[in-house]
């Protein structure tokens, strides 16, 4: 229709008036949208043969269109159309209607009906029970984990405090020898003592470290 | 002979119209209301015909055709298309509204008989009244 609109003039003119009036030649400003065709649409002839010279001037313009006339009859297909899609609609909907009709006969008797439910039902219980057994697995399992973990990460502690006792230990031990040690201001000092102690390492000892006070001879 | 089949319904797609297939002989048309996938040929395979239309009046002056309308009423539900005479023809039936273009056609034909009435009284008043002025010049101019 939007062509039609576009080639709307002033009410329908006859068309041998109209190009007898503005003679021959194009029309652009009568009907902007269209252009005549410059090869036919439909014919004896191909798009390679030529048109004949009888058609030389020839303009074939589009059929004239009353512009009160197409409002009237976009109207009515608008119309047309709302009322098409109800219809179609309905159809639909009782196409639906019939195929679930046809499902739930297919499906079978009350009997049928009944053991499916029941037996579905059974299903869900031992389904639920099921369940309920795995969950209380895991839930186990997960406890056993965090106690493990637990466990583990106690004895960790309990293996860095050691360490940490032993190390403190040892540092004290240092600490305590370290009062002994020979510096350089004791140097003097210590030597001197060393040298009016004077301590006799003329001893022997056996194999436990013990020392000899007696000998085999004597 | 090449099977067309395979490469009409997997290429691009298609839909279902109801459409007229058009059979008989020369000079003798007669169409089938058929239901088909858009892409066969006019007088190819379809799915089902739901009727028939005889274009040639009989002998009563009538345009016989025929319709299913349950079988209508499924495919328009499983959403065919319909072709413009299939269209009208279902409005001219009464099972669809009448068509725009019919009722526009019927008045425009309703306008021309009007125009083509007043046209002849109007020329056979004109002639009524050109011997009555003719008359007196040819009288006057006569030598």
């Amino acid at each position: 229709m939007l062509p039609a609109l576009r080639r709307c003039r002033p009410g329908p003119v006859p068309l041998p008036a109209l190009a007898a009036a503005l003679g021959p030649g194009p029309f652009p400003a009568l009907c902007p949208g269209w252009s005549p065709r410059a090869v036919p649409a439909r014919g004896r002839k191909s798009r390679h043969d030529p048109p004949a010279k009888s058609k030389v001037g020839r303009v074939k313009l589009p059929p004239p269109v009353d512009p009160e006339e197409l409002l009237v009859v976009l109207e009515r297909y608008r119309q047309h159309r709302l009322v098409l899609n109800a219809l179609r609609a309905e159809f639909r909907a009782e196409v639906l209607q019939k195929k679930r009709e046809e499902r739930l006969a297919a499906a079978g008797s009350l009997e049928e009906q009944e053991e499916h439910r029941r037996l579905m039902a059974w299903n869900d219980e031992e389904n639920a029970r099921q369940r309920a057994r795995r969950e209380e697995r895991l839930r186990k399992q997960e406890e056993e984990e965090k106690r493990k973990k637990l466990e583990i990460a106690e004895k960790q502690a309990r293996k860095m405090e050691a360490f940490v006792e032993e190390k403190e230990k040892e540092v004290l031990q240092l600490q305590e020898e370290a009062k002994n040690f020979i510096t350089l201001e004791n140097l003097e000092a210590r030597i001197e003592e060393c040298l009016d102690n004077p301590r006799n390492y003329n001893f022997a000892i056996d194999k436990d470290g013990r020392i000899v006070k007696r000998t085999v001879l004597s | 002979m090449v099977q067309l089949g395979s490469c009409l319904l997997r290429g691009r797609g298609g839909n279902v119209v109801i459409r007229f297939a058009l059979g008989g002989c020369t000079n003798r048309p007669f169409f089938r209301i058929v239901v088909a996938n858009s892409r066969r040929p006019r007088d190819g395979k379809y799915l089902e015909q739901l009727g028939c239309l005889d274009p040639l009046p009989n002998a009563h002056g009538e345009k016989v055709a025929g319709l299913n309308l349950e079988r209508l009423r499924y495919w328009l539900g499983c959403g065919a298309q319909l072709s413009r005479p299939a269209e009208k023809l279902l409005g001219l039936a009464g099972f669809l509204p009448l068509h725009p273009m019919t009722v526009t056609a019927a008045e425009r034909l309703r306008r021309q008989r009007q125009r083509e009435q007043q046209q002849p009284e109007a020329a056979p008043a004109d002639s009524t009244a050109e011997p009555g002025t003719n008359t007196a010049p040819g009288t006057d101019t006569a030598p």
